[in-house]
């Protein structure tokens, strides 16, 4: 253990959005036209953050009911607050952080969390191949999906800490350190190292599969 | 314990490597995730439609006791009523969702037209009586609000999952 770096400089340099295909610092000249009753703006919003909100809803591992519900709600609530929100160049951190609250309400309000039935994800990759990869490449499309069926296999035995962080990691558009941070629960530093770490073994897991 | 070559954050060579293969595979998994756990169609479609929900006119009537969050958890209860309060300037909604519906008073006692949402095409509305008591006897599925119109006033209660 090298605890005397401060590996913080490594992440720091980070660009917020990481390359993602909304543009977060435009969200807030994006809300402010939705306020002003742009449409179009707050579809750009939808599309740019939606799938921040789903994978936050889907980190908490929530049953489809509990969690389409919960994504219904974070938007609806957003809708509700648009033009009161204080810090709009922030709606990402608003918008995931009200979904971590909610998410958290469910598991309250369970006695027992049922957790994602892995077979039913599962079966979602062979419901996707049947009709349309049926007609190209069938050999090297099987292959593919086998692969990325592997993938998430050993990404859903991961422990919990990191199948959550990765799980929210891997939004598209990529989130900002911030967004994660409040959609977690852990401390932005925090997330370089460990996302570091839980990559690294979810590497080992592939590779002592012999998979790629 | 966890092995120290997580600590590679200094730019040496092996770092460097080390992080170009932790982005690859995070892309990996991004791709995994399009494919195996996609956002479905018509929650996107949903969140669009919310577009309508926006209304500057009404004010908001924030959430400021839930028996989830704020009761202590009654031990041996079966299924203890959600007790939710809401709070908009001097006006307080208090709210009990039941499996049997909902039953609510507005505070201080007034008369108000009362509707609850269900979404952006949902609306029902509730009878009141004069002292701004109200029923319902459908519970909430899902997320909902209720809208109160008293005298020239519109108010929104915070959208919740019941």
């Amino acid at each position: 253990m090298s605890s005397g770096t401060l590996p913080s400089t490594a992440y720091d340099d980070l660009p917020y959005t990481r390359g993602g295909t909304v543009d977060r610092a435009e969200v807030g000249a994006l809300v402010q036209c939705a306020v002003d009753g742009d449409a179009a703006a707050w579809k750009a919003l939808v599309e740019g953050l939606s799938p921040l909100v789903w994978s936050v809803v889907r980190a908490h591992r929530l049953s489809d009911a509990d969690g389409h519900e919960v994504y219904q709600t974070v938007w609806f609530r957003f809708a509700q607050h648009l033009g009161r929100i204080r810090e709009p160049e922030k709606a990402g951190s608003w918008l995931a952080s009200t979904a971590r609250n909610e998410c958290l309400k469910v598991i309250r309000s369970l006695t027992r969390l049922l957790p994602t039935d892995d077979p039913q994800v599962l079966d979602r990759v062979s419901e996707d191949r049947t009709p349309e990869q049926s007609l190209i490449d069938a050999e090297d499309a099987a292959a593919e999906a086998e692969q990325i069926r592997l993938l998430w296999q050993e990404f859903e035995e991961l422990g919990d800490r990191c199948r959550q962080l990765l799980r929210v990691l891997m939004a598209s558009p990529p989130p900002s350190y911030v967004e994660v941070s409040v959609a977690l629960g852990i401390a932005v530093g925090s997330i370089g190292p460990l996302r570091q770490r839980c990559l690294r073994r979810l590497r080992a897991r592939l590779d002592a599969r012999g998979t790629v | 314990m966890d092995t120290g070559d997580d600590e590679g954050f200094d730019g040496t060579e092996f770092a460097e490597i080390d992080e170009f293969d932790a982005d690859a595979l995070e892309e990996e998994l991004r791709r995994a995730a399009a494919v195996l756990d996609p956002l479905p169609a018509d929650l996107l479609q949903l969140a669009m439609d919310a577009y309508v929900l926006h209304d500057l006119d009404a004010r908001i009537a924030e959430l400021t006791f839930d028996s989830l969050v704020d009761a202590i958890p009654v031990r041996g209860a079966e299924a203890p009523p959600r007790m939710l309060t809401f709070q908009a300037g001097g006006l307080t909604v208090d709210v009990e969702v039941t499996g049997d519906g909902l039953l609510g008073q507005v505070l201080p006692p007034q008369s108000a037209r009362i509707e609850v949402l269900g979404g952006p095409a949902a609306v029902q509305p509730l009878t009141v009586d004069g002292m701004g008591r109200f029923a319902s006897q459908t519970p909430p599925t899902g997320p909902f609000a209720l809208r109160l119109r008293t005298g020239e006033d519109v108010i929104v209660t915070e959208w919740l999952r019941a």
